[in-house]
């Protein structure tokens, strides 16, 4: 394909993110079809005509997971292609939703998963356009249509979310930018613990 | 593995040998860079550790970055793969994004290399740990212990194993009980006893030396509690890597400066509390020639370095048991 970017996707699943240790060898027919749902969300996302003759490589990696791995994969995705600077349509926010009889549950835990009928939805909050639904268990017809509705709304709260994260970042680059290098006063890195993840500033 | 060209390899070459030696980054042969360490990072496992060398702490970014985490799983000797006394099993992943520029066959390839060497030394019967067993010829525990190269920028090799050595100083191994299980004679039930207590109506007497209590099955006596350090956790070894170029040595190679040194000498040392250090695993890599006295000067220096290693990482690690266990009960106590 010489007029388009190709997006390719790769799961990688530690064997110690679950509580029962699993190695996943990496042609596991499970994880390539979550690489593959996370190329299909985000092929008419990604403004690849912009890039043609290219690849533009999503790595997810799960360290820990609890339930929600397809919806926390996509908003993760969404966070890295925005923060690599890639033009996308818009944002992506995926939730997963439930019914417990009557009861709609949103963003499920392991248990709950194993559990209820359970939906992903992936959508595109500016547009309001779908561009994922997914689902493996079986759900009533008349339940669906309630939980699909209440997973755009959620939809739309991540998406405020999302954007409060970017827009704090972006903040401090163009920060940075102004100031300049900066000097960091190495005297009191030595009094407390210096985590790693404190050091990430930008 | 980064693609350097011969004009860069004989550039830092020569400015090895310049007197005094030179380095891209201004550092002397025997520094290291800034070494970040932080244990107990997933809370699933049984231990766990997150290590990175020469992450810049002005740009937030980079350096090589490792990931171990160790698990324990029950195992059965009689009809399943377990081991008298337990084992161990490590594995080394390098994740896509650390090595994009090779392909999914060249990064299995890389596993492997990885694994075979880690698994080889950690696995060695001189470092077993005496306390995965569970039940003597019946159950014992299965250490696995996982390693995941997130980035790497240069001297792999010391990460996997500092991060190896702090995980499995987090390991933490379940205290088990076992549990006899005993036919009532009276009914048909079956009930679990403990061994020290006397099944009621029978009292077999501890002299009745024709039926010795076997053990069957274990249970674990308290279900919350994160059970013992695992034993042995001071012999865990510290690699050193020296990257030899004719006469010069120096440690924690950048990518570039790997990729310029035709050798490189890994030296895996054992420091036990009350005995002398010992060499675990000595190994080259590289397609240079080592002369034998050369050889014996450079495990000789390594071992200096491989003793400030280990004093450095054994004092951060009691830091951290400190920040993790005392401080977060101060901080919980003051909320």
């Amino acid at each position: 394909m010489h007029d388009r970017a190709l997006i390719n996707v790769e799961v990688n699943i530690v064997p110690f993110s679950t509580g029962e240790r699993r190695k996943r060898s990496r042609g596991d027919k499970r994880i390539l079809e979550l690489g593959s749902t996370i190329k299909s969300t985000f092929e008419p996302v990604v403004q690849t005509s912009l890039y043609p003759r290219s690849e533009i490589d999503i790595f997810v990696h799960v360290l820990q997971q609890d339930g929600g791995l397809l919806q926390a994969s996509i908003n993760a995705s969404t966070l890295a292609l925005i923060s690599a600077g890639i033009p996308l349509h818009d944002f992506v926010c995926a939730v997963t939703g439930g019914v417990h009889s009557t009861a709609p549950m949103l963003d499920l835990t392991t248990l709950e998963e194993n559990d209820i009928p359970h939906v992903t939805v992936a959508v595109m909050p500016k547009t309001k356009k779908v561009t994922l639904v997914t689902m493996e268990t079986r759900l009533h017809v008349d339940r669906f249509g309630d939980i699909f509705k209440l997973a755009c709304e959620a939809g739309q709260v991540i998406h405020k979310e999302m954007k409060r994260a970017v827009s704090e970042r972006t903040q401090k680059l163009v920060t940075a930018m102004e100031m300049g290098p900066r000097v960091v006063p190495s005297a009191d890195v030595g009094d407390r613990d210096a985590m790693i993840d404190d050091l990430n500033d930008y | 593995m980064a693609a350097t060209s011969k004009s860069e390899r004989a550039y830092i070459q020569s400015a090895l040998h310049a007197s005094p030696p030179l380095r891209a980054d201004g550092r002397s042969l025997q520094d290291f860079r800034n070494v970040l360490l932080e244990t107990g990072v997933s809370p699933l496992a049984n231990g766990s550790a997150r290590l990175n060398i020469g992450k810049n702490p002005e740009e937030g970014g980079g350096g090589t970055e490792v990931l171990a985490a160790t698990k324990l799983e029950v195992e059965d000797i009689e009809t399943g793969d377990g081991v008298e006394g337990g084992r161990l099993i490590c594995t080394v992943t390098c994740s896509p994004a650390a090595y994009p520029q090779l392909s999914m066959n060249a990064l299995d390839d890389l596993q492997y290399d990885y694994t075979t060497v880690l698994h080889q030394i950690l696995s060695h019967p001189s470092l077993h740990p005496k306390n995965l067993g569970i039940i003597p010829r019946r159950k014992s525990w299965l250490l696995n212990l996982d390693l995941v190269i997130l980035s790497d920028a240069g001297n792999t090799y010391d990460a996997m194993f500092l991060a190896a050595r702090a995980a499995l100083w987090d390991t933490k191994v379940p205290i088990t009980r076992a549990v006899q299980y005993q036919a009532r004679t009276v009914g048909e039930t079956l009930r679990a006893v403990e061994e020290s207590m006397d099944v009621e109506g029978v009292s077999p007497s501890g002299f009745d030396t024709r039926q010795i209590p076997v053990a069957a099955d274990f249970e674990l006596p308290d279900y919350w509690d994160e059970g013992e350090p695992l034993e042995g956790r001071d012999l865990w070894p510290v690699c050193i890597t020296l990257n030899v170029h004719e006469a010069v040595h120096f440690l924690d190679a950048t990518l570039s400066e790997e990729a310029s040194v035709p050798s490189q000498f890994l030296v895996a040392f054992s420091f036990p509390p009350s005995s002398p250090s010992r060499v675990q695993a000595i190994r080259t890599i590289g397609s240079g020639e080592l002369q034998p006295s050369h050889i014996q000067t450079l495990v000789q220096e390594a071992e200096k370095y491989a003793r400030q290693l280990h004093t450095a990482l054994n004092a951060k690690l009691r830091d951290e048991d400190i920040r993790r266990h005392q401080k977060a009960k101060v901080k919980f106590a003051n909320r």
